[in-house]
């Protein structure tokens, strides 16, 4: 599993009216390591997000998910091969309680019932467990997420992808905001996950974060990938770091 | 007297069933719908066609309502549900008025603006219904029955399904739920159920027209929702006593002008409405969380 091609993009541009979001961007992301996009405000990398999810159709290029293109697909449907994500605004499911947006997590049948019966049942009632304990809300379970702390509900769109039984997850900006211990707790869950198997895309701003938790770094900048790498090559690149800081025009 | 309040009793029974299947897309979908009394309308003329002119009695003559209103809810939500609120209020606003048209002018079937005539009393397994206590009895029945499939539907996952979406959208969409299929379901169940009301209507009258199925019947089941709390399951029942008792209620106030109730109801709906926003924004059965929610009955 770990340094398999899980996800591919393939030349991928996307503009907004004269504005080229994403210029012509290939980029893959292997299994089982974390991944971090960085760059500049405005370098693209949520509208990548969302290329990669499905929330955007791109212009241009194809975008596979384990081999099978999901270019055009509906996001729900990239969503159940198993492609999770969570938001910078956090889009929880503000009146239901915590433990509601677990198990809403794990239910993505569409009928009046789930398919499986007992067993599937079971086993989803297994996963809710796990991410609540997991992301330590127990003591939360029956709060609405909108009565919750900051901290509690950047952990509850956490706990909610870790239900979904997502292989990948595209993480906006998840540790933004988070107090140091909440922060260790972060880092520590998330580093738990991608040895189960899990791999993680993170797009993050503050570099110590990116730095502590990356395997590899892909650095955008007005919507053009510019280096990918090991974290310690593309952090000391003096260039990028000018761009990065807005010092210089790349 | 007995029978002034038998008959009030069906009348509030049959909107209650109005207003807690508009509640289970209003309140737990987050779906917004003017059209309610078309599904009504649909169960009302469907099951006095069926028992006129096939003899159905009212199990048969309610699934041929279901059947139809499901059908034709169907054609709102396809195209309707596939895009974010506000353009459901309005196609549902204009299949209101477009079904409402068919129902003036479908003579046919629906008798025109003067209506049907003559419907017969309802039956059930041969028994008569006519005397209005057994209808009585049968509307609650119905009531209860469909207040417990949808407090079971709303327990379940595709109840959690639909208050995702309610709460957003997009997150729900991430997490793999198909969203427009959950809405048209839901959209379904609900004008499905409301043409129970009707059915039960068109037996109690023995005559409807195009009247009972307007606009402002759609609004007045909204109040019932609002007034009486939405997402919770016996707000909408509450509502539908409060909102039916009212003109009732009025009849009595001393040196009021019997012309002049239809005004002051109107201005008591409105004033009710103001303040339960500023003092009671989750209705009268309400709670301030949706956990107490759930916990109430």
């Amino acid at each position: 599993m770990t340094g398999e091609i899980l996800f591919q993009a393939d030349n991928i541009s996307k503009t907004f009216g004269g504005l080229k979001a994403v210029d012509n961007v290939s980029f893959a992301l292997r299994g089982g390591i974390v991944t971090t996009l960085v760059g500049p405000n405005g370098a693209g990398k949520t509208t990548l997000f969302n290329a990669m999810t499905g929330h955007l159709v791109p212009d241009h290029g194809s975008v596979t998910f384990l081999g099978r293109s999901i270019l055009g697909l509906p996001h729900w449907k990239v969503a159940r091969l198993g492609v999770g994500r969570t938001f910078q605004d956090l889009k929880l499911f503000s009146h239901m309680t915590v433990e509601e947006n677990v198990a809403a997590a794990t239910e993505s049948g569409s009928w009046l019932w789930q398919t499986g019966g007992r067993a599937a049942k079971a086993e989803r009632t297994v996963r809710i467990e796990r991410a609540i304990d997991a992301t330590q809300l127990q003591r939360r379970r029956n709060a609405r997420a909108i009565d919750l702390s900051y901290a509690e509900r950047k952990f509850l769109s956490i706990a909610r992808i870790m239900a979904s039984g997502a292989r990948l997850w595209l993480l906006d900006e998840p540790a933004s905001g988070l107090d140091r211990g909440s922060y260790d707790r972060f880092v520590s869950l998330l580093r738990t996950e991608v040895k189960s198997g899990v791999t993680i895309c993170i797009i993050e701003h503050n570099l110590d974060i990116v730095q502590s938790i990356s395997d590899r770094i892909a650095f955008l900048d007005q919507g053009k990938l510019l280096a990918e790498g090991e974290p310690k090559t593309i952090l000391s690149d003096p260039a990028l770091a000018a761009i990065y800081f807005g010092e210089r025009a790349p | 007297m007995f029978t002034y309040i038998v008959n009030l009793a069906i009348l509030i029974g049959i909107n209650a069933i109005l207003a807690v299947t508009l509640n289970f897309i209003l309140g737990y979908a987050g779906i917004f719908s003017l059209a309610h009394a078309i599904f009504f309308g649909i169960g009302a003329y469907t099951a006095a066609v069926a028992a006129m002119k096939f003899g159905a009695d009212f199990a048969v003559a309610t699934a041929a309502g279901m059947v139809v209103s499901g059908v034709v809810s169907l054609a709102l939500a396809l195209p309707a549900l596939r895009v974010r609120g506000e353009y459901f209020v309005a196609a549902s606003l204009g299949l209101q008025m477009l079904a409402l048209t068919v129902f003036s002018e479908w003579k046919s079937i629906t008798g025109g603006l003067g209506g049907l005539i003559g419907i017969p009393p309802a039956r059930l397994f041969g028994f008569d219904l006519s005397d209005p206590v057994l209808l009585l009895a049968l509307t609650l029945a119905c009531l209860a029955i469909i207040l417990l499939i949808i407090r079971a539907l709303v327990r379940s996952s595709f109840g959690r399904s639909l208050k995702a979406i309610r709460d957003d959208e997009t997150a729900a969409s991430a997490l793999g739920k198909n969203v427009a299929l959950l809405k048209t379901l839901a959209v379904m169940v609900s004008s499905s159920f409301a043409a129970v009301a009707g059915s039960l209507f068109s037996f109690y009258l023995s005559f409807i027209n195009v009247e009972s199925f307007v606009l402002e019947v759609s609004v007045q089941i909204i109040a019932m929702v609002i007034i009486g709390g939405t997402a919770t399951l016996l707000g909408p029942v509450i509502g539908a006593v409060i909102v039916l008792l009212l003109p009732a209620l009025l009849t009595y106030i001393p040196y009021l002008p019997p012309t002049e109730i239809g005004s002051i109801q109107q201005m008591i709906y409105g004033l009710a409405m103001v303040l339960l926003m500023i003092f009671r924004p989750s209705g009268l059965w309400g709670y301030g969380s949706d956990s107490d929610k759930q916990a109430a009955p």
